[in-house]
């Protein structure tokens, strides 16, 4: 490794030292989670290492793919809190109005999101999940606002965004995709309802949204009327692929949870579980690998259609498999309810990442639908006909 | 990969062509050492072109996409071997295609060493035991050809005369450090071979399945066999990247166990899916299926099983971490 990464690795190290909370897995209540996440995000925006995906010029940007895999490894070794809260808005965001967006939102929103502008996605509905083109919010033009109705499902942190990546449809002629359009919406503006929805861990995580004659101006509106399916694939692309570094890496980070787990069960010299955990550490080590090249593919240019959804696969499979192991090796005190640690998917409290390793094969675009992505665009074989009458 | 690396792999695939067993072995062994690839990751200093192991890589791999025949991987540990320790008549004559093997089992204590290629045609074999490593020559040793499901690679038990005959080349820490290195080499070999091996037989599979009709359709439109596919590129590309990145890197014995265990499980389970995914035909010799098929399971049992690699590595992890 080269002089300068390695400086760079003391200085992260040395900070998060002096600077990672240490608590935060205690952080029981809602508002604790909320109040330390906003904290440790302006700590890490000060410091330079909150965005080091984003272009340079930013506090901490334009840091090259050794740098940011630097970074996201001392993140995970220190044991630092992910930043669930600000992860739509420092990712999805970022990658859409990136973009697809103009000057004007990057240089309202950009900034506005490292001073603690907290973002949601409002794409799926109830009859909108995998068919995400089905969507049925409506968004009607009058004058220079887009008026919008209907229902959104399954937003996480909705509850305590500021903002929306808004996916709506603005006509119903043509192909379902060409009439959705893409907004981004204030979630303070009247005629917004969040209600909390209880996950499978006990926790509330997402969220419905209702949205009632909600006014949203035209300036807030990403790329054409009648393209947000096109700006959809932007944050989806983003959501699938740029994400996972940081995630694969704070996986490999956790692998210590699980040789403390096997330590602490006597499992040590058991060659059956030895060998699990040689196979797994290969498949982590194979998915951050995987995520690597991805990133590199995107940044120059390379990306191809299906990549994402590669990524995301092999993440999401073997944090299962990661979690998984926990469980099986922990045995009967693992049936045993802990209280969950809230936002975090390498916790070591292991049926609660296990439940939780859902989030990864279904939200994002289900595995299934990664998988046809794969077969369909990547490899090129044939859909399945229209044949099906209601 | 990198970009010089990419004109590298351009240049096998025009030797070696499209994936399917060409069986032509010498003239494939003619055509390997026309190229300079058995002198590839010998210094400069001493003749050769002094590239490194993401190299040596990628020409496994485009030897494992076509199947192709011969003992190279054994060749090159013998180079390797013969360069290390300054053995340089022997060195010249096996950079030049002169055909010198080595076995591709975990070296073991017996008086038989396992798993030779073409030890039958070749003039040394590279042996490690009792703490040496010496180049013998073959003329002199009891050679057993042994029949393998595998019909693209020959293998062979060899009988040294006696325990010290040959030419020691390392011995004491020095053959220590030599055996290590010889076997990140043929772990890296095989691995990158099985992936090779694993991306003709996907390419093949998912061609097949877009022209063989059932149903009055291509078998390519059903979701369940689309899904599979899916499935198994994903296997390839995630032990591709691994490959790749270890390759680049400079991994442990565990690491790189571990990375041969993963592509050579990859390869299998491709090898396997091809199978099934073809049907009848599948099942036959007159199809390439087979081929791939006995290459993977042989793959996964050259150089340590998972068994053992998966154990070593499971260790190194609880040691290293936590
Ligand atoms: C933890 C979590 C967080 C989420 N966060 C957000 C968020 O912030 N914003 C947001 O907009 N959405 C979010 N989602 C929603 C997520 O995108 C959807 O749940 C997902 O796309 C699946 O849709 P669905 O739940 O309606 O399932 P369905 O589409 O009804 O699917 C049910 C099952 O059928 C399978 N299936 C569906 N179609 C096909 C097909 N064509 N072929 C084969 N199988 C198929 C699916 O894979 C799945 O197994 C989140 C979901 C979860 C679980």
């Amino acid at each position: 490794m080269s002089a300068a990464l390695e400086t760079l690795r003391e200085n992260v190290r040395t900070w998060l030292a002096g600077n990672a909370p240490k608590d935060w897995r205690e952080a029981a209540t809602h508002e604790a989670f909320v109040t330390g996440q906003r904290q440790w995000f302006g700590k890490l925006v000060a410091a330079g290492y909150a965005i080091p995906h984003w272009p340079a010029g930013w506090q901490g940007g334009g840091r090259s793919l050794a740098e940011q895999k630097v970074i996201y490894e001392e993140l995970a070794r220190a044991d630092a809190p992910r930043l669930l809260l600000s992860f739509v808005s420092t990712y999805h965001v970022f990658a859409t109005l990136q973009e697809c967006g103009n000057d004007a939102q990057r240089a309202r929103y950009l900034p506005a999101i490292l001073e603690g502008e907290t973002w949601c996605q409002g794409f799926s509905e109830p009859g909108a999940g995998s068919d995400l083109a089905a969507i049925k919010t409506r968004g009607e033009r009058r004058g220079d606002v887009y008026v919008v109705n209907g229902q959104k499902l399954w937003s996480t942190m909705a509850q305590y965004a500021d903002k929306c990546l808004l996916l709506v449809r603005t006509s119903s002629e043509g192909a379902k995709q060409a009439g959705l359009t893409y907004l981004l919406m204030d979630m303070k503006a009247p005629g917004v309802t969040v209600r909390p929805i209880h996950q499978i861990q006990g926790d509330e995580e997402f969220a419905e949204i209702f949205l009632d004659n909600v006014e949203v101006p035209l300036a807030e509106r990403v790329g054409e009327e009648g393209a947000g399916w096109a700006v959809a694939q932007a944050t989806l692309s983003s959501e699938r692929g740029l994400t996972l570094m940081e995630l694969g890496y704070r996986m490999r980070g956790s692998m210590g949870l699980l040789t403390d787990l096997i330590r602490k069960s006597g499992k040590a010299g058991d060659a059956g579980v030895l060998r699990e955990l040689g196979r797994l550490s290969a498949q982590v080590d194979a998915t951050c690998a995987l995520a690597d090249r991805f990133l590199h593919n995107r940044i120059t240019g390379a990306e191809q259609v299906g990549d994402a959804s590669i990524v995301k696969n092999s993440y999401s499979r073997t944090l299962r498999a990661w979690a998984d192991l926990g469980v099986r090796v922990g045995g009967l005190l693992e049936q045993y309810r802990k209280p969950i640690t809230f936002g975090d998917l390498n916790t070591g409290n292991w049926m609660a990442d296990f439940m939780n390793s859902y989030a990864w094969t279904i939200a994002g675009g289900s595995e299934e639908v990664q998988r046809n992505i794969i077969a369909e665009r990547m490899l090129e074989m044939p859909r399945e006909p229209k044949s099906w009458v209601a | 990969m990198s970009m010089d690396r990419t004109e590298l792999r351009d240049s096998a695939r025009k030797a070696f062509g499209a994936s399917s067993a060409t069986g032509d072995a010498a003239g494939n062994w003619a055509k390997l050492s026309e190229m300079g690839w058995f002198m590839m990751t010998v210094p400069e200093a001493q003749g050769g072109l002094g590239l490194g192991s993401e190299a040596h890589a990628i020409i496994h791999y485009e030897l494992g996409r076509a199947l192709v025949p011969g003992p190279v991987i054994a060749q090159m540990m013998l180079v390797e071997a013969l360069a290390a320790t300054g053995q340089s008549d022997l060195l010249d004559r096996a950079m030049a295609g002169g055909k010198m093997t080595a076995s591709l089992a975990l070296p073991t204590e017996d008086d038989v060493i396992e798993a030779v290629p073409d030890a039958d045609v070749a003039s040394h074999v590279l042996v490690t035991r009792q703490g040496a490593i010496r180049v013998v020559p073959l003329d002199r040793c009891t050679i057993a050809a042994q029949p393998t499901w595998d019909e693209t690679r020959r293998l062979f038990d060899v009988r040294p005369p006696s325990a010290s005959d040959g030419v020691v080349i390392a011995h004491g820490q020095a053959a220590e450090q030599l055996r290590t290195s010889l076997l990140l080499q043929m772990l890296l070999a095989l691995s990158a071979d099985s992936l090779g091996g694993a991306e003709a037989a996907l390419a093949m599979t998912v061609d097949y399945l877009k022209t063989r009709r059932q149903f009055d359709r291509p078998l390519a439109m059903f979701q369940a066999l689309k899904h599979r596919v899916a499935d198994l590129k994903i296997a390839h590309s995630a032990a591709e990247a691994l490959l790749w990145d270890r390759a680049a890197g400079r991994p442990s014995l565990a690491l790189m166990g571990s990375l041969k265990t993963h592509c050579t499980e990859a390869f299998r389970l491709i090898a396997e899916d091809c199978i099934q995914l073809h049907g009848g035909i599948g099942l036959t010799q007159e199809h390439p299926c087979h081929l791939f098929f006995k290459r993977a399971m042989l793959n996964c049992a050259l150089g340590g099983d998972a068994f053992h690699w998966e154990e070593i590595a499971g260790r190194a992890v609880m040691e290293t971490t936590g």
